[in-house]
């Protein structure tokens, strides 16, 4: 066998293996669908996709005379808020300090904060939990005997702010990684350009450069919106999880990944199912999510 | 550049440990800062979630569960898992919540009822009013079951169930005098019950080598089912079996468990009656004033 069919043949494998590789994601998500729609679709019918997704109670272990109550809405408007106020809290923080990286940060310092922005995402999410439960809640918890102290019910402090102040932490390095590389992506002379014009170094950035990278940065609060959605652990230990709809943001609220923990490993029967049914909501709304973003980032040419 | 970027994890990682040093102290600070305890103040339900053996032990015991509908307060903040509870109530002087008294430990209080303090001796002669039973669900057991469920209740058997903190139902239960059938035992069910039932399940390994018994934890309600379907020989439960069950498995109570109501170690409550637990976790009492006179 010459040299050239040895390397010939290597080449056919290799190319065989790497398709291999590249399939097994592409299996795993099809089997994740198959498994979620087979298990799930069946329970939304049997409850009513009315009753479902804009039932205001859950209460699936009523036994009789009563009948168990499968409304998942508390859960979903739960996960909107979180969303929500992980945005207002995570945003803001997270495109600014891309910035400041991009055009503002001295060499020096940004050495120091990169890698700690990069130890953020590494943090286990059990472990934000713990933190959240030590440190925010019991500050969050002082506002909430102020403000609604007087509705019944304990201010402990576990409620929709602690859960969003957790998460806009959480997505900080998502939207910071992603907003600096497409702010970075822009064309220097598009600075220069504008400095050239007479505008000072902060106008160019903000006028020029930001606007130019939007898509970009957009891409990255979908991303980070996204990881918001889909943390369970460390929401489940902040947030109260009432399942009730939620009333108020210094008091808590339960999360459609909440409520999947949490009860999973007790359900049996039409609960189990119905469980698996508010995976495939979650699952629906975090198709969109990603949608969104690859159409945005299409755009953008990222 | 190496060496910066070396500096910056250096730094990261003091900066870390610097962050958790002061949750530490943060925690600790507001535990000590409690002076007075502000008795106008709300109450802080804490239950656990929808499925829980000890959730449903205790709606069952002090008759939160009417006609099948579960009463908790919806304000109850829920934790998911007996180790939240406690650390949600060693964090906040204000709340109350319950655990099995097996997991009961320092860091949290646990309040008398009708002047009873909760301990396993109260529980075993009876004056202690909310405690569970353990109970095993059994359909038809081949030999080895048979075998290892007279262990369970021997003395060798319930000796490890004091061991572990709970409570035996027979004290003066015989020596076990079995051992010898061989083969294959499968139990599942209750999270709660699971961890003493491996210890059991391991003494008895070691009294009857010939035989191998599987332990795995899955549920109340599952392990139930899982000894009516005869996929599992013994279905472990925390709670009492329904009616509906019992038409096709028998009980047999193997351990009791009291359910202890805790509060923060530095709130003044000592004792609470039946009914006013009832109250407080059906959302009918919000201020500790009402509990507190």
């Amino acid at each position: 066998m010459s040299d050239k069919t040895l390397i010939n043949v290597r080449e056919a494998v290799m190319e065989k293996f790497f398709l291999f590789c590249a399939s097994t994601s592409i299996l795993a998500l099809l089997l994740i669908c198959i498994f979620l729609f087979a298990n799930g679709i069946p329970a939304i019918q049997e409850v009513g996709v009315r009753a479902f997704l804009l039932g205001t109670e859950w209460a699936p272990l009523r036994q009789y005379p009563a009948t168990p109550q499968f409304g998942i809405l508390p859960m979903i408007v739960g996960s909107i808020y979180f969303m929500i106020g992980a945005i207002i809290i995570g945003v803001p923080v997270g495109i600014f300090t891309a910035i400041f990286f991009a055009y503002m940060c001295p060499d020096k310092l940004y050495f120091f904060l990169k890698p700690v922005v990069n130890l953020l995402a590494g943090i286990p999410s059990v472990v934000y939990g713990f933190f959240g439960i030590v440190v925010i809640v019991p500050i969050v918890r002082v506002l909430a005997i102020q403000f609604t102290g007087h509705l019944p019910g304990g201010a402990s402090g576990m409620s929709i702010l602690s859960a969003s102040i957790l998460l806009g932490i959480m997505i900080l390095p998502t939207i910071i990684a992603i907003s600096e590389s497409a702010i970075r992506a822009v064309p220097k002379n598009y600075y220069e350009g504008a400095l050239a014009l007479g505008a000072s170094h902060t106008r160019s950035v903000f006028f020029v450069i930001v606007p130019a990278a939007k898509s970009g940065i957009l891409a990255s609060v979908i991303l980070g919106i996204g990881r918001a959605i889909g943390e369970t652990m460390a929401v489940v230990m902040v947030a109260g999880n009432h399942a009730r709809m939620p009333i108020h943001a210094l008091r808590g609220a339960r999360s459609l990944t909440a409520n999947i923990v949490m009860e999973m490993g007790y359900a049996s029967g039409l609960h189990r199912e119905t469980l698996i049914a508010s995976a495939v909501v979650l699952f629906v709304f975090i198709l969109l999510i990603n949608l969104t973003f690859t159409f945005i980032a299409r755009k953008s040419g990222m | 550049m190496k060496k910066f970027r070396l500096l910056g994890i250096v730094t990261a990682l003091t900066g870390a440990m610097l962050l958790t040093g002061c949750g530490g102290s943060n925690s600790q600070a507001s535990q000590q800062s409690v002076s007075g305890f502000n008795v106008n103040r709300a109450i802080n339900v804490i239950s656990r979630e929808d499925g829980s053996g000890t959730r449903g032990a205790f709606i069952e015991l002090l008759g939160i569960e009417i006609d099948g509908v579960d009463h908790t307060s919806s304000e109850a903040d829920i934790a998911n898992g007996t180790s939240v509870v406690i650390t949600s109530v060693s964090g906040n002087i204000y709340a109350i919540g319950y655990i099995s008294l097996g997991s009961l430990n320092n860091t949290v209080s646990a309040v008398s009822i009708e002047g009873v303090p909760a301990s396993p001796e109260t529980v075993q002669d009876g004056s202690y009013p909310i405690f569970r039973s353990f109970n095993l669900a059994i359909g038809n057991l081949n030999a080895v079951a048979q075998d290892f469920l007279d262990f369970v209740l021997s003395a060798e058997g319930q000796a490890i169930v004091v061991a572990g903190g709970y409570i035996s139902v027979d004290a003066t239960a015989p020596a076990f005098a079995g051992g010898g059938a061989s083969g294959n035992v499968v139990i599942t069910g209750s999270t709660s019950v699971a961890p003493v039932m491996e210890r059991i399940a391991e003494a008895y390994m070691t009294v009857n080598p010939s035989a191998n018994v599987e332990v795995h934890s899955s549920g109340s309600g599952a392990g139930i089912t899982a000894a009516r379907d005869g996929t599992a020989d013994i279905g472990m439960s925390s709670r009492a079996l329904h009616a509906h069950e019992l038409e096709v498995v028998d009980s047999i109570t193997v351990a009791h468990d009291g359910l202890a109501i805790i509060v923060n170690n530095n709130n003044p409550l000592e004792n609470l009656s039946v009914e006013e637990i009832r109250q407080v976790f059906m959302g009918n009492i919000h201020n500790w004033s009402d509990l507190l006179n």
